[in-house]
């Protein structure tokens, strides 16, 4: 069972048989177990994320470290749910593409805006991942040059060929904050 | 994935146990950019028992200099190693390797260490179990050697005995070039072997119940170009086709000291030692560096659809030096 926010008296039992998440500022507790709703050992974050917690947001393609569709930021940085085991995240900070939008307001993230003006996907399968990739680089560096966009989205392979688009997208958020 | 015991480890000590415990059926997961793919593709016969999480040990992860000697932790990140002012400075050549691993989210994830020992990628040995794999190999223990007979495109030009699969390690390859030597944990203790004996043909130096712990590179005195170059189909993603590391002095045009290491060439790092003979002592011109990239492949036997990497291999080494 997942369940949120484990009362004190839970924690002390939960050393090892629970994996303590936050995802998009929400709280998870997820126990370790082969039951439906638990999370196994040979559990990928992503699989956590779509089929354990229900954010399907996050897409799975290559399931294999190539592609970057499966990209969420783990303490801020960008890193591959896919190649990574749930098992190994106890007590870390997750944001996934629904939590980027205001969570009171619904406003979306400028970078997800600036990819709607720019018509920055077609199927929109790898768009998730990408915005999480261009997320972590604007985190870290507010205007990066069109080169380092490029450098910091090399792991996001796009099939529908969108990427011109979107380099525009997040060069359009890079140049308004300088 | 099918699942396993998944064990966080504590120390370097309970980690040698554990493996020693479990007798060759744990594996250990630093990364796990590396690992997940084995797990999933489920292409070696025997699955593991236990999976130990060697991130929960902790002060594995300095970058540092000590007395001039350059130490860094098996569980230092990639991207830790890409923007370290440390080694910016002073240890260029391992910058560039770290840099052209994989991708900014792997590099976020993938450690020294994991880097190091590495499964190699001969596509025989990767077949995965989903589309009609495992497939035995001599390098799973029966069989003959697949790739040659089959396409080899991308298997070793020199050095291959029975398995001729490369080692797939960027960072390998800058480490030989900069003399490094590898710290393995045991049960009974550490012991230091120079980096470059630590592949073999068939694996790697590590026994069933040993870690990599770190990488040391002694001191390097006075001021030393390096390089390291890399050949692959696509800049991002892609495994090295050949890569070059160059470590290289040079006083008023004359080669002082030199040392050259090619990668994905061999089962293991080459250093190119003829080739470093032939530069050193010498005004460094087009000529020379010609003759020494000839000498750096002089011990090359391709196979039957790899030549092609020994032209490559002659002109990442002379770029390595003249640029
Ligand atoms: C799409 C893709 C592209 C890639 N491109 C490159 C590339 O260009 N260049 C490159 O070099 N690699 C590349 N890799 C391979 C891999 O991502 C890197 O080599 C990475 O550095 C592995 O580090 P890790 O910490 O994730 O290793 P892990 O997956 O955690 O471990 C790898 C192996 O080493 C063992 N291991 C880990 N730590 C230790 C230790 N301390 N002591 C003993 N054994 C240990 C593990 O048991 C495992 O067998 C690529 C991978 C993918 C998926
Ligand atoms: S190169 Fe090595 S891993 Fe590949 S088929 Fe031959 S023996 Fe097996
Ligand atoms: S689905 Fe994770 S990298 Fe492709
Ligand atoms: S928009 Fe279709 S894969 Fe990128």
């Amino acid at each position: 069972m997942a369940i949120k926010t484990g009362t004190s008296a839970r924690k002390k039992a939960m050393k090892e048989q629970y994996i303590r998440l936050t995802v998009n500022g929400q709280r998870y507790d997820l126990e370790v177990g082969g039951e439906h709703g638990q999370v196994d050992p040979a559990h990928t974050l992503a699989h956590t994320l779509r089929e354990t917690i229900g954010l399907t947001g996050t897409k799975v393609s290559c399931d294999n470290g190539a592609c970057g569709c499966c990209t969420v930021l783990m303490d801020r940085k960008a890193v591959l749910s896919c190649m990574t085991l749930t098992v190994e995240c106890d007590g870390k900070t997750i944001t996934t593409i629904e939590g980027l939008k205001d969570p009171k307001t619904g406003k979306l993230d400028p970078l997800q805006q600036a990819f709607i003006d720019y018509t920055a996907f077609q199927c929109g399968f790898c768009t998730p991942g990408i915005i999480m990739s261009a997320k972590a680089l604007l985190d870290e560096y507010a205007s990066p040059t069109e080169e380092e966009v490029k450098e910091g989205l090399s792991g996001n392979f796009c099939r529908c060929i969108s990427h011109y688009q979107v380099v525009k997208a997040v060069m359009a958020v890079s140049v308004k904050a300088r | 994935m099918r699942s396993f015991t998944h064990i966080n480890a504590g120390t370097v000590h309970e980690t040698c146990a554990l493996l020693s415990k479990y007798n060759g059926k744990a594996v250990l997961n630093a990364g796990g950019t590396d690992l997940l793919s084995t797990l999933k593709g489920e292409h070696l016969f025997d699955y593991p028992e236990a999976v130990i999480n060697t991130k929960t040990i902790s002060g594995l992860d300095y970058i540092r200099e000590d007395g001039g000697v350059l130490e860094i932790g098996a569980l230092a990140k990639l991207s830790e190693i890409v923007k370290s002012p440390l080694l910016k400075k002073n240890y260029m050549a391992l910058v560039e390797a770290a840099r052209s691993v994989a991708t900014p989210q792997i590099r976020n994830a993938a450690t020294m260490g994991g880097n190091l020992c590495q499964d190699v990628r001969c596509w025989y040995y990767r077949y995965p179990r989903h589309i009609g794999g495992p497939i035995r190999c001599l390098r799973k223990g029966s069989g003959p050697c697949l790739a040659v007979k089959g396409d080899n495109r991308y298997h070793a030009i020199m050095g291959g005995r029975r398995c001729f699969a490369v080692c797939p390690s960027d960072t390998a390859v800058a480490l030989v070039a900069l003399d490094a030597q590898i710290t393995i944990a045991g049960p009974k203790g550490e012991r230091k072997i120079a980096m470059i004996d630590f592949y073999s043909p068939l694996g790697n130096a590590l026994k069933k119940d040993e870690m990599v712990t770190g990488i040391t590179v002694p001191r390097i005195t006075g001021p030393m170009k390096q390089r390291y170059l890399k050949f692959a189909l696509r800049k991002p993603v892609d495994f090295a086709i050949v890569g070059v590391a160059s470590v290289i002095a040079i006083e008023e045009g004359v080669c002082t000291d030199v040392r050259i290491a090619l990668g994905a060439v061999a089962p293991g790092v080459v250093r190119a030692r003829r080739a470093e003979e032939t530069l050193r002592g010498c005004y460094i011109n087009e000529d020379i560096v010609s003759q020494a990239a000839e000498e750096a492949l002089a011990g090359a036997r391709p196979l039957s659809m790899n030549a092609y990497k020994v032209e490559i291999t002659k002109t990442l080494v002379k770029r390595a030096i003249l640029i």
